[in-house]
């Protein structure tokens, strides 16, 4: 596929990729993947820590896990068809607003309608890799800067953060590159008009049939990925030496 | 230790915000006419509904095949691979791992357009063979990384006492290790089976003229009507998924393996 990237008819070159890259469509479909894809992975990650805290501490661990991981077995279109009934047009969201009065506002074919469906898709695995990094450090570490005086948050912040850092690294690069791929999501709540990689990929090549452009595309992504899990891994491996 | 308020208020939003969808989804699947919530009236129909399309029973018969064989088919090469990965030291080693590791790495929706690009529109291969192929691909990087880890567990020197003892590897593979590894087996077998089922990316270039599977025929339907047969067939989804994670989390700890 890499070399097929660079072939145009009979000639080769960079053609192809002048081509898409020039394109203002891919450019904005590439922007808010990225931009989607950052936006979810700190959300994800705000939200799994202090989740994940509460988890492991938690005496109904077992039930809440269950709980975290039952979405997973789901496929992607029923669970981002519920986002459907909540953010349409008639969705639960509007009624609301209606009954209070106030306007409807059009939240499907957004850009933060992708960002919260995304984000209920891709937090289970944020949550499980820092519940995976809490349960893997040394139980007692915590207890022992706080008897050495440190306060709570200190401990925390000196000991517990550090230590469980990888995880989050993991987390993160797990939630950020499903996102940039994620197809199901732009698809239905995006729709043709807030496109993505991912649906601007498909269009291409199933509606329009232009097999150079979604080869460029499709490199595009895998350089992305690549790119997201060397740099992150790299450093994950940098901060367990430190 | 006791855990501050604010974290227990985190958790249970984000518990609220991943299970909610779905139980307001099956709420909406008992109203009455269109799709909504709170839900109008209470009916069943569409249910009985979603059982009795056809282009449902055939996409769930097409996505059970193809789940079934290619999982069927990544244990029956997952095993002995990972069994040559966690014992064996061997110079190639890292590349075997890659490379059955790699498609956890490659975009899903990459794999699919390679296989339609390259496999498919050149060589004409059959659009089901198609995405057995790409599921099979899929399914291996669950399988290894389950197997491997069970591999781990069991103690090395059983399967040499059984080597050492004049046993051929065939042998040792089907007596010894395997009856040690059926959890682990088993995990990676459902596993194997939940990815497969509900891809998404791989199977949107793979899919032809009359072959498509439940999640991409759901998708479809969404795009033309606005009724709850899709709400219905999602609920009864995911009883199943609540029955299979209970089923799991309580006997083989599965979510150690996402």
């Amino acid at each position: 596929m890499f070399v097929d990237s660079f072939r145009k008819g009979q000639t080769w070159g960079l053609d192809n990729y002048i081509a898409t890259f020039t394109n203002p469509v891919f450019r904005v479909a590439l922007l808010r993947t990225v931009k989607v894809g950052a936006i979810v992975t700190v959300l994800a990650l705000l939200l799994s820590y202090p989740a994940s805290i509460a988890l492991v501490r938690s005496q109904r661990k077992s039930f809440y896990m269950s709980l975290i991981i039952f979405p997973l077995m789901i496929n992607a279109v029923a669970r981002t068809y519920a986002w459907l009934v909540i953010m349409g047009r008639y969705g639960l969201v509007n009624r609301l607003l209606a009954s209070l009065g106030l306007s409807p506002l059009q939240i499907l074919y957004t850009e933060p309608a992708i960002v919260i469906g995304l984000l209920q898709l891709f937090l289970p695995f944020s949550i499980l890799s820092i519940v995976s990094a809490l349960e893997n450090m040394p139980p007692d570490v915590e207890e022992a800067a706080r008897s050495l005086g440190a306060n709570g948050w200190r401990a925390f912040l000196h000991v517990v953060f550090p230590l469980t850092r990888e995880g989050m690294i993991f987390g993160g690069s797990i939630v950020f590159t499903g996102c940039i791929t994620a197809y199901v999501t732009p698809a239905m709540l995006g729709g043709p008009r807030v496109l993505t990689l991912s649906t601007l990929l498909y269009s291409r090549v199933m509606t329009l049939f232009r097999w150079e452009e979604g080869t460029v595309i499709a490199m595009v992504m895998l350089v992305l990925v690549f790119f997201v899990h060397r740099t992150l891994r790299g450093r994950a491996r940098a901060g367990v030496t430190v | 230790m006791k855990t501050s308020w604010f974290c227990r208020i985190i958790l249970f939003t984000v518990l609220v915000f991943l299970v909610g969808p779905s139980f307001i989804l099956f709420v909406a699947s008992l109203s009455e006419k269109t799709l909504s919530f709170p839900p109008q009236g209470f009916t069943f129909k569409w249910y009985t509904k979603a059982f009795s399309i056809r282009m449902f029973k055939d996409a769930f018969v097409t996505s059970l095949l193809i789940a079934l064989t290619s999982t069927f088919t990544g244990v029956l090469f997952g095993i002995p691979a990972s069994y040559a990965i966690s014992r064996f030291p061997f110079r190639k080693k890292e590349l075997l791992k890659l490379a059955f590791l790699s498609p956890a790495v490659v975009p899903h929706l990459v794999i699919g357009y390679a296989i339609l690009r390259f496999l498919i529109a050149r060589l004409n291969i059959p659009v089901l063979f198609g995405l057995y192929l790409g599921h099979t691909l899929i399914v291996f990087p669950y399988i290894i990384r389950v197997t491997v880890a069970s591999l781990s567990n069991l103690d090395s020197s059983i399967d040499e006492a059984a080597i050492s003892l004049g046993a051929p590897y065939r042998t040792v593979l089907l007596r010894i290790i395997l009856p040690n590894i059926r959890t682990g087996v088993l995990a990676a077998f459902i596993l194997g089976f939940v990815t497969s089922f509900n891809n998404v990316p791989v199977s949107l270039f793979l899919t032809g003229p009359g072959v498509t599977v439940l999640p991409l025929q759901m998708m479809s339907y969404v795009e033309y009507y606005y009724d709850p047969t899709v709400a219905a067939l999602s609920s009864v989804l995911v009883t199943f998924a609540i029955g299979v994670v209970q089923a799991a989390e309580r006997t083989l700890g599965l979510s150690k393996y996402f």
